[in-house]
């Protein structure tokens, strides 16, 4: 997978770069709006990761360029405004989902999945992990072919754990997935707990493996093995 | 026009009663007046009082020389029986021993109106005949009393109707003079600093008041100006917190893969994504607090309070779960205000984290909404020692509290720009959260 990440600071860079790294993620990187439209120009990309606020101009050019040349990347936007006017105008250009910074690293990842699958969906929309079998569209759970009854949540958080597998996940960035446009009301992660064990509980009667680790103090881990 | 008291004092408070400027010019003209017109009533009354006198003298003693110029002189002992007889005011004595013309003013009982009258009396020495008689002629002056009664009158009637000239047409053209200064206060009145409307004052022709709303007009604009900026500060300061915020974070998520973590180290990392947490709402609430300020959510609809309270209740019963919270909605009807969407979101959601946070364990949380009121109460030990202080931002009373502060603060905010009410009070080991949508 290949991915074009339009952003100026060299630490998120950085840190996007790592993380993704492990997860069969390539990172090409520029920091300005001249040359994302060079690159954009020339080659395709699996997703486009876009800051909004750039030294040369506006993330909204390129939003622009990607729509003259009838571009199908998808784009999310990853930008530390966080207005409706912003949002909206992002969508309208062709945006296709909008981070607010700060985010966490986990969440990039699997909204990034998320929108590569909708982008490249041709049928089916499965995912598969061993025996898990995870069908997105129909929102269905199958253990060696056995549907499981799963609530949303479950479902929701068995996806964000396979998508981020071999990452730690913390109990404040779980909770915050879990949550969506609630986070910022969050005061407190107990919740995430229960979620898990039902979770766990559910796979394994089914006959799965236990793939989800508990991380002492911070949080869980969905690990092959 | 407002009436005033009718005289300056201080009171109590040693605030001084108000008089309005227009009162003010009015009421030293109307004591000006009224000093002169005391003062003169009585000069004028005696005045004419001494001329009437003085005329009615004059006439006695032209009638005396007309008596004596008209050759009565000569007059017999029976004419002058028959004189005295027929003459009421003129009487002709034997000589009392008047030497020359005298006028006394006495008061004599009259027997036609029975009460005593004011008379002046001549008493002047004549000869008829060669024998020396005195000349007695009296004059009434009642018809004066009368006549200086009417005058005064007359002359009151003059004065009053002076005086309402004065009054009504000072005050006319003070109203209108004064009337763009009253404009002008009622303008700074009506401003408001954190609304975006600068007010515009009249055009005047008067000089001073053209100055003065030029002043006002200049200073108005520094402050807005410098209150604008200030404004703009929070918000700049609070996106650029996003970007190290974000770096933070994103490294904190990296720091959490790395291989041979001591459960030390990954419980510290934990904390250090609670404390980022933290400090993103607390940036968020700041910037919502500016932009809610910064008229930045005008746009309205009208919404179900009731389907909003309903729309986020799973997530803040699992949020109440870790306090075994019970949470009742007693929703008597639907209930439709017209206003901003996301700011009523965040107004329910900032009540129901208030409710959960300051919650006892096993405590409860009541949800009512009537006609015009919605009302949030959570448990409580003990009642607020600062309730007033409530509101108020970074306020916290449990400074070990979660919270930031701000939460009660944004629900005042958004509960103002509503023009709705919202008031606290302890009843019952429950705190309430009333607000009134009027």
């Amino acid at each position: 997978m290949k991915i074009l990440l339009i952003e100026d600071e060299p630490g998120i860079v950085k840190s996007i770069n790592d993380y993704f790294k492990s997860n069969g993620v390539h990172c090409e990187n520029v920091t300005t709006t001249s040359d994302a439209l060079d690159r954009i120009g020339i080659y395709e990309y699996d997703c486009i990761l876009l800051d909004l606020m750039l030294p040369d101009g506006d993330g909204f050019d390129i939003l622009k360029e990607l729509k003259r040349l009838h571009k199908t990347e998808g784009v999310i936007i990853i930008s530390a405004k966080e207005t409706l006017q912003t949002r909206i105008e992002g969508f309208q250009l062709g945006a296709d989902d909008y981070l607010t910074k700060p985010f966490h690293l986990s969440e990039l990842l699997v909204r990034m999945q998320a929108l590569i699958r909708r982008k490249n969906f041709q049928g089916n929309n499965l995912i598969v992990f061993n025996e898990i079998a995870v069908d997105v569209m129909a929102k269905t759970v199958m253990v060696h072919q056995n549907t499981l009854d799963i609530t949303k949540k479950e479902l929701d958080l068995l996806l964000y754990l396979i998508g981020n597998q071999n990452k730690v996940l913390s109990k404040s960035a779980i909770a915050e997935h879990l949550s969506g446009d609630m986070a910022d009301m969050l005061d407190n992660h107990d919740f995430v707990y229960a979620h898990i064990k039902n979770l766990k509980k559910k796979l394994t009667t089914a006959g799965a493996d236990d793939y989800i680790k508990t991380v002492y103090g911070l949080g869980y881990k969905w690990q092959h093995g | 026009m407002i009436i005033s008291k009718p005289f300056t004092a201080w009171d109590i408070n040693g605030n001084m009663d108000k008089t309005k400027l227009l009162n003010k010019t009015t009421r030293s003209f109307l004591s000006y007046a009224i000093v002169i017109l005391l003062a003169s009533a009585p000069v004028f009354y005696y005045i004419s009082e001494w001329l009437y006198v003085y005329e009615t003298d004059e006439v006695l003693i032209f009638h005396k020389q007309d008596f004596v110029k008209n050759s009565r002189s000569n007059f017999s002992e029976a004419e002058l029986q028959a004189w005295n007889k027929y003459n009421h005011n003129i009487e002709i004595v034997p000589d009392m021993g008047i030497q020359k013309d005298s006028i006394v003013g006495i008061s004599i009982f009259d027997s036609t109106s029975q009460e005593k009258e004011p008379f002046r009396i001549l008493y002047a020495p004549v000869t008829l005949n060669g024998k020396k008689y005195t000349y007695i002629e009296k004059s009434n002056l009642v018809e004066m009393e009368g006549m200086v009664i009417s005058i005064a009158l007359m002359f009151l009637c003059i004065i009053f109707v002076l005086f309402i000239g004065i009054i009504y047409i000072s005050r006319a053209s003070a109203v209108k003079i004064w009337k763009p200064f009253y404009d002008t206060l009622h303008k700074i009145r009506a401003f408001e600093i954190d609304k975006n409307r600068e007010p515009h004052f009249v055009p005047t022709d008067i000089a001073e008041f053209d100055s003065l709303n030029k002043s006002i007009e200049k200073l108005i604009e520094k402050n807005t100006s410098i209150y604008q900026s200030q404004r703009e500060f929070v918000e700049n300061a609070a996106h650029e917190l996003q970007t190290p915020l974000t770096l933070f974070q994103t490294k904190v998520d990296i720091l959490a893969q790395s291989e041979g973590l001591s459960d030390e180290a990954t419980t510290l990392i934990d904390s250090l994504n609670q404390d980022i947490a933290r400090m993103n709402r607390l940036n968020k609430n700041l910037l919502l607090l500016s932009k809610i300020t910064n008229d930045s959510y005008l746009e309205k609809a009208r919404i179900n309070i009731n389907i909003l309270l309903e729309k986020n209740l799973d997530f803040f019963k699992e949020q109440g779960a870790s306090k075994n919270l019970s949470i009742e909605l007693d929703l008597q009807r639907s209930m439709y205000l017209t206003t901003n969407t996301t700011l009523a979101e965040v107004l329910i959601n900032n009540l129901f984290m208030n409710a959960i946070r300051h919650n006892l364990p096993n405590g409860n949380i009541y949800i009512s909404t009537d006609d015009r009121q919605l009302i949030f109460a959570n448990s409580g030990s003990q009642s607020l020692e600062h309730p007033e202080k409530l509101f108020n931002r970074f306020s916290k009373e449990n400074p070990s509290s979660q919270g930031n502060g701000l939460g009660l603060a944004i629900i005042k905010q958004i509960v103002e720009i509503n023009g709705w009410d919202i008031n606290y009070l302890y009843k019952h080991e429950l705190h309430y959260f009333v607000i009134s949508f009027q």
